[in-house]
C-alpha cells in the first residue's frame, strides 16, 4: 500500500497571476510554449513520468489560478501535496514580494505534518524577457530570500525551456524526500465476512 | 446556515471521509492482491459517499478530492492490469456492473482514461460515449463534479492536433465538440440550481452557485488550451457556440462570470479579431449583468496587450478597436439608464487607458472620451458620489502620467469641463496632481495662454472656492500645497521678454485673488521670477539704446509695486519691506533712479507706519542700511535724504545697544570703496563718535539699574569699525583715537564691577591678534599698524 502511494508525487504550483505557472508546466510536460497569455481557471493537473534511482514515478503537477476570483472552490486539492513550487516573474517586484504570502497560505491550508521541513522550490521565471534588461529582482536578492528559508532556487525561462528540466528534477527529488503523512487507517473491526454494506441513502444515482 | 448547520455539515463530511477511508483500505488490500473483483466492489462503495446531498460545495469538494486521490491509484492498477493482459474493453464493460449510477460513471471515466491511453479505440468515440453517459446524473452538484472529473481525466487525452490521440481529418472538431458539449451540459446543471428549492434560500443557493462556477469555467480554460483551435475556428465555431449558450441561458450569474472567463482564457489576438461578435453579445445579456465590469476587464486586457510591444498595434488599427469599443460603451450606457456615474466613469477610464496605450498620438480620441463624460455629467452640477469623483481623478490623471507633460492636458478642450464637475476638495486634489506632475517632470510652461489655462485648472489651489472648506483646514497640508504652487511660479519661463511679461501679468491676476493666507506664499516667487527677467534684460541689452531697454523693466517695476502693495491686506510688513528693498536694488542695477527711490520710500513708509515691534525694527534697519550702502544711482540729494532718514531711525531704536550697533553700521553709508562720490570721512567719524556716546550711555544705564557696568562688547565692536576705516585710509580716524579706545577697553575689562562676558574676551583677543598680524605682515599696511600700541 505504501509502495503504491510512493509512486505518485503530488506537486502544487503557486504564484501571482501571469508569472508563467501554466507555461512552466506545459514546457516541462509537453515541451510546448505559447506567448499568448491565457488565464487559468480553478485547478488542474498534468502528469509526467519521471525516472529516479531506477524507479519510475508519476509526477502529478497541479497548476492553479493566480487570480483569486478563479479559485471559487477553495484549495482542497492542496491536501497530500509532496512539494510546493512558488513561481514569480523576475520582471515584476510584486510577484516576488508575494512569495511569502503564497508560502504561508499554503502551509495554513495544506497543514502538512511538519511545516518547518515541508519542501518548497522557488522558480524565478521569464529571465529571457528583453534580454534580462527589464529584470527588477536580482538573482542575489532571490537567492538570499530562499537561503533564509532553506528553499532551493532556480532561474527559469519557460519560453526557452531554460533550466525547466533541472528545476523539476529538483522538485521531484524534494517531493520524494517528503515523508508521506500517511493517514494510517485502521478499520474498527476486521470484517471477516468482508462486505460492508454501502451506507447509501435516497435515490439510486 | 446556523452554527448547528455548520456542525452538522462537519459531521456529515467526517462520516463521508470515514466511509471513503474504510472502503479505500479494503480497495488497497484488493489492489495489492490483484483482486479485481474486490477492487471494483470497494471502489464503488467508496464512490457511493459522493452521493450525499448534505454538503455545501466546499465540503463536497473536500470529499471529492479524497475519492479523486484514491481513483488515481485505481487508475494505475487498471493500467497495470491491461499490461498483464486484461482486456481494456472488457474492463470498460465490467465496471458498468456497479449498482449505483454515480459510482458507475466515476469508474467508467477512470477506465475510459486508460482506454484512451491504450489507443485500442479512437479517443473521440470513447469521449463521446462518456460525455453522453454522464447525462445520467441530473443532480446539479453531483453532476457538476462528475463532469469536472471527466474533464480532468480527459484533458490531456483530447484528440487535439499534434497530440498522440489525434484522429482523422476532423479530429479537432471532435475535441472541441466534446468540450463544448460537456460545457453546455454543465452550464445547464449550474443554471438549473438557481430554480430548485425554496425561494427563501435564494441567497444560499447563489452563494453555492458562485462556489461552483469554476467547474463550469474550467471547460472554457480547456478550450483555450487546445492548440488546434486557430483563429478561423475560434471565430466560426468556438466563440459563437459559447456565446449562444451564454446568451440563451438567461442567467445573470452565469452570464457575468462566463463573459469574464471568455475574456481571460482566450488570447488577445482572438479577441481583437472577434471584437464585434464579443461586444455584440453584451446587449443581449440580462439587464442585471454587470456589463461595465466585463467591458472594463476586456479593455484592461487589450491595454496590457498593446503595452507589450508596438508591433501589435497595427492589429488594433486594422480592426478599428477604438471605434468599436467606444460605440459599445456608448450603447451600454445608453441602455442602462440608471447606471451610476461611477460606473460610467469606470468605463471611460478603461477606454482612456486603452487609448493611451494603443493610440498615444490620438489626442482627439482622449478629448472625445472626456467629452463623452462631460455630456453624461451635464446638468448634474458638482458630483457628490465619492467613488465617482475618485474615478474622475484617475481619469484625469491618466493622460498626465502618460504624456508626462502638462502641455498635452492643456490642449484637451474638455479637460477643464470635466474638472468643473468635481467638488471643491477633489478639484483641489486634482490641481495638486497637476502641479506635482509639472514639478516632477520639470515642465516649463512657456506661453501666456497656457499659463492662463493652467491657473484656471488649478484654481482650487489659487483661491478659496468655498467658505466651508475652512472647517477641515489643515495647516501642514496647506503649507505644502502653497509651497508647490510657489515652486511652480518659479518655473514659468519664456525667452521672449514680451511674452514673459504677459505671463507675469497673468499670474498676478490670479494670485491677487488668493486672499491673505496665500499671498505670503505666492507673491515672493512671482517677484523673484520677475526680477530674473529684469536681470536678464540688464545683461542682454547693455549696448541697446536706453529707451527700448528700459521700457519693459519700467513696466515690470510698476507691476511689482502693485503686487507688493497687495500684501498690505495680509499684512506682512516685514516681508513687504524685504521685497521693496530687493526691487530697489534691481532698479538700481537697471539705472532707474526714480523707481529705486520710490521703492525705498515705500520701504520707509512701512518702517514708520507698520513695523512697530522693536526686534523687527532692528532687522529692518540692518536690511535698509545694507541695501542703501550698495545703491549707486542716487544723486546727492536723494541719497542725503535716505541716509539721513536711516541714521535717524537708527538713533531712535528702543534699546541702547541696538541703537549703537545701527549707528555704527550707518558709518558705511558714507564711505564706499568703489564710489568716489561717497567718501565722507567726517560723517564716518561722526557716526562712530555717536556710537561711542551711545555705548557710554548704555553702560551708565546698566550701572544705574543693575549695579554692574555691563559689557564692553559694544566698545570692542566700535574699535573694529575704527580699525576698518583706518585701514581704508579715512584720515579722520587717527592712531590716537584708536589708542585711546584700546586703553578705555582695557581699563574697563579690568574694572572690578564688570560683568563676565566671554564673548567680549574672545572678540578683544582676536582683535588684538589681528592688529599683531597686520603688523607682522610688514609693508604699507604693517607700517600703518606699527604705530598702534596694544
Amino acid at each position: 500500500m505504501a509502495s503504491r502511494r510512493r509512486m505518485l508525487l503530488k506537486v502544487i504550483i503557486l504564484g501571482d497571476s501571469g508569472v508563467g505557472k501554466t507555461s512552466l508546466m506545459n514546457q516541462y510536460v509537453n515541451r510546448k510554449f505559447s506567448n499568448q497569455y491565457k488565464a487559468t481557471i480553478g485547478a488542474d493537473f498534468l502528469t509526467k513520468e519521471v525516472q529516479f534511482e531506477d524507479r519510475l514515478y508519476t509526477l502529478q503537477i497541479w497548476d492553479t489560478a493566480g487570480q483569486e476570483r478563479f479559485q471559487s472552490l477553495g484549495v482542497a486539492f492542496y491536501r497530500g501535496a509532496d512539494c510546493c513550487v512558488l513561481v514569480y516573474d523576475v520582471n515584476v517586484m510584486k510577484s516576488f514580494e508575494n512569495l511569502n504570502n503564497w508560502r504561508e497560505e499554503f502551509l495554513i491550508q495544506a497543514s502538512p505534518s511538519d511545516p518547518e521541513n515541508f519542501p518548497f522550490v522557488v522558480l524565478g521565471n521569464k529571465i529571457d524577457v528583453d534580454g534580462g534588461n527589464s529584470r527588477v529582482v536580482s538573482e542575489k536578492k532571490a537567492k538570499a530570500w530562499c537561503a533564509s528559508k532553506g528553499i532551493p532556487y532556480f532561474e527559469t525561462s519557460a519560453k526557452e525551456g531554460f533550466n525547466v528540466d533541472a528545476a523539476f528534477q529538483c522538485i521531484a527529488k524534494n517531493a520524494l524526500k517528503n515523508e508521506p503523512e500517511e493517514e494510517i487507517y485502521l478499520p474498527d473491526t476486521i470484517d471477516v465476512a468482508g462486505g460492508n454494506q454501502p451506507r447509501s441513502t435516497g435515490c439510486e444515482c | 446556515m446556523t452554527p448547528n448547520g455548520v456542525e452538522d455539515e462537519e459531521k456529515f463530511l467526517a462520516s463521508g471521509i470515514a466511509g471513503i477511508q474504510q472502503n479505500a483500505f479494503h480497495m488497497h488490500r484488493a489492489l495489492d492482491s490483484n483482486n479485481l473483483k474486490d477492487a471494483l466492489k470497494y471502489s464503488a462503495q467508496m464512490l457511493s459517499e459522493l452521493r450525499t446531498s448534505r454538503l455545501s460545495p466546499h465540503k463536497y469538494y473536500e470529499l471529492y478530492m479524497r475519492a479523486f486521490d484514491e481513483l488515481r491509484k485505481l487508475e494505475m492498477f487498471f493500467k497495470e492490469e491491461t499490461k498483464r493482459g486484461c482486456s481494456i474493453v472488457e474492463l470498460y464493460e465490467l465496471v458498468q456492473h456497479a449498482g449505483n449510477i454515480l459510482p458507475r460513471l466515476y469508474l467508467l471515466c477512470t477506465v475510459g482514461s486508460v482506454y484512451i491511453k491504450s489507443k485500442e479505440a479512437p479517443a473521440k468515440d470513447i469521449l463521446k460515449d462518456l460525455v453522453e453517459m454522464c447525462r445520467g446524473i441530473q443532480h446539479p452538484l453531483r453532476g457538476l463534479f462528475l463532469r469536472s472529473y471527466l474533464s480532468q481525466v480527459s484533458k490531456d487525452k483530447l484528440p487535439d492536433i499534434g497530440s498522440e490521440y489525434e484522429g482523422d481529418a476532423d479530429t479537432i472538431v471532435d475535441a472541441v465538440e466534446f468540450v463544448l458539449q460537456n460545457f453546455t451540459e454543465m452550464n445547464k446543471l449550474w443554471v438549473r440550481m438557481q430554480h430548485q428549492g425554496p425561494a427563501q434560500e435564494k441567497k444560499k443557493r447563489e452563494k453555492e452557485r458562485s462556489e461552483l462556477r469554476d467547474l463550469v469555467g474550467k471547460n472554457l480554460h480547456v478550450l483555450g488550451q487546445i492548440e488546434g483551435i486557430d483563429l478561423e475556428m475560434y471565430k466560426e465555431t468556438v466563440l459563437p457556440r459559447i456565446l449562444e449558450q451564454v446568451v440563451n441561458c438567461k442567467d445573470e450569474i452565469a452570464q457575468g462570470y462566463l463573459m469574464d472567463c471568455i475574456i481571460q482564457v482566450f488570447p488577445d489576438e482572438y479577441h481583437l479579431q472577434t471584437l464585434e461578435t464579443l461586444l455584440g453579445a453584451c446587449p443581449q445579456l440580462q439587464p442585471s449583468v454587470d456589463i461595465k465590469m466585463v467591458l472594463a476587464r476586456l479593455m484592461e486586457r487589450l491595454s496590457n496587450y498593446a503595452a507589450l510591444s508596438t508591433d501589435v498595434l497595427p492589429e488594433f488599427f486594422q480592426v478599428e478597436a477604438f471605434a468599436k469599443l467606444n460605440s459599445a460603451i456608448g450603447k451600454v450606457i445608453e441602455a442602462q439608464e440608471d447606471m451610476p456615474i461611477a460606473g460610467v466613469v469606470t468605463l471611460y477610464s478603461s477606454l482612456l487607458t486603452f487609448t493611451l496605450h494603443v493610440h498615444p498620438d490620438r489626442l482627439d480620441y482622449v478629448d472625445q472620451i472626456l467629452g463623452a463624460c462631460v455630456k453624461k455629467f451635464s446638468g448634474k452640477g458638482k458630483l457628490k458620489d465619492s467613488i465617482a469623483t475618485k474615478q474622475i481623478v484617475a481619469l484625469l490623471s491618466a493622460p498626465l502620467e502618460k504624456y508626462k507633460d502638462i502641455d498635452t492636458a492643456l490642449k484637451l478642450s474638455n479637460y477643464p469641463h470635466v474638472m468643473e464637475h468635481l467638488d471643491d476638495a477633489t478639484s483641489k486634489e486634482m490641481a495638486n496632481v497637476l502641479v506635482q506632475t509639472i514639478l516632477k517632470n520639470k515642465t516649463c510652461i512657456s506661453t501666456d495662454e497656457k499659463v492662463e489655462a493652467l491657473f484656471e485648472l488649478m484654481k482650487g489651489l489659487i483661491r478659496d472656492l468655498d467658505e466651508n472648506l475652512h472647517d477641515e483646514f489643515d495647516e501642514e497640508d496647506f503649507k505644502e500645497e502653497q509651497n508647490s504652487v510657489s515652486r511652480l511660479i518659479q518655473m514659468l519661463h519664456n525667452d521672449d521678454p514680451e511674452e514673459m511679461l504677459k505671463i507675469i501679468c497673468t499670474v498676478k491676476k490670479h494670485i491677487v485673488t488668493g486672499g491673505p493666507k496665500r499671498l505670503p506664499f505666492t507673491v515672493p516667487p512671482l517677484i523673484f521670477n520677475s526680477l530674473k527677467l529684469v536681470r536678464r534684460l540688464q545683461n542682454q541689452d547693455e549696448n541697446a539704446p536706453e529707451e527700448e531697454t528700459s521700457a519693459i523693466p519700467k513696466k515690470i517695476f510698476q507691476i511689482l509695486n502693485q503686487i507688493i502693495e497687495s500684501l498690505s491686506s495680509v499684512p506682512v510688513p516685514e516681508l513687504a519691506l524685504r521685497l521693496y528693498l530687493e526691487c530697489a536694488e534691481a532698479a538700481n542695477d537697471s539705472d532707474l533712479e526714480p523707481v529705486a527711490y520710490e521703492f525705498f520710500t515705500q520701504a520707509y513708509i512701512l518702517y514708520e507706519e507698520e513695523i512697530s515691534d522693536s526686534k523687527a525694527q532692528v532687522t529692518a534697519i540692518q536690511l535698509i542700511i545694507g541695501t542703501l550702502q550698495r545703491m549707486h544711482i542716487f544723486g546727492v540729494e536723494n541719497r542725503d535724504t535716505l541716509t539721513h532718514k536711516a541714521t535717524g531711525y537708527s538713533a531712535k531704536l528702543l534699546k541702547k545697544p541696538d541703537q549703537c550697533k545701527a549707528v555704527y553700521s550707518c558709518s558705511h553709508l558714507f564711505w564706499v570703496d568703489d564710489q568716489d562720490s561717497i567718501k565722507d570721512g567726517e560723517r564716518v567719524l561722526l557716526c562712530l563718535k555717536r556710537a561711542l556716546r551711545i555705548a557710554n550711555a548704555a553702560q551708565q544705564m546698566s550701572n544705574a539699574t543693575r549695579g554692574s557696568s555691563g559689557s564692553v562688547l559694544l566698545f570692542i565692536e566700535i574699535l573694529n569699525k575704527y580699525l576698518y576705516f583706518y585701514e581704508k585710509g579715512v584720515t579722520q580716524i587717527t592712531v590716537a583715537s584708536i589708542q585711546s579706545l584700546i586703553e578705555l577697553i582695557t581699563t574697563e575689562m579690568q574694572s572690578e564691577n564688570k560683568t563676565a562676558d566671554p564673548a567680549a574676551d574672545a572678540l578683544l583677543a582676536s582683535t588684538l591678534r589681528y592688529i599683531q598680524f597686520q603688523k607682522d605682515k610688514g609693508g604699507a599696511v604693517g607700517e600703518k599698524y606699527e604705530s598702534i600700541k596694544s
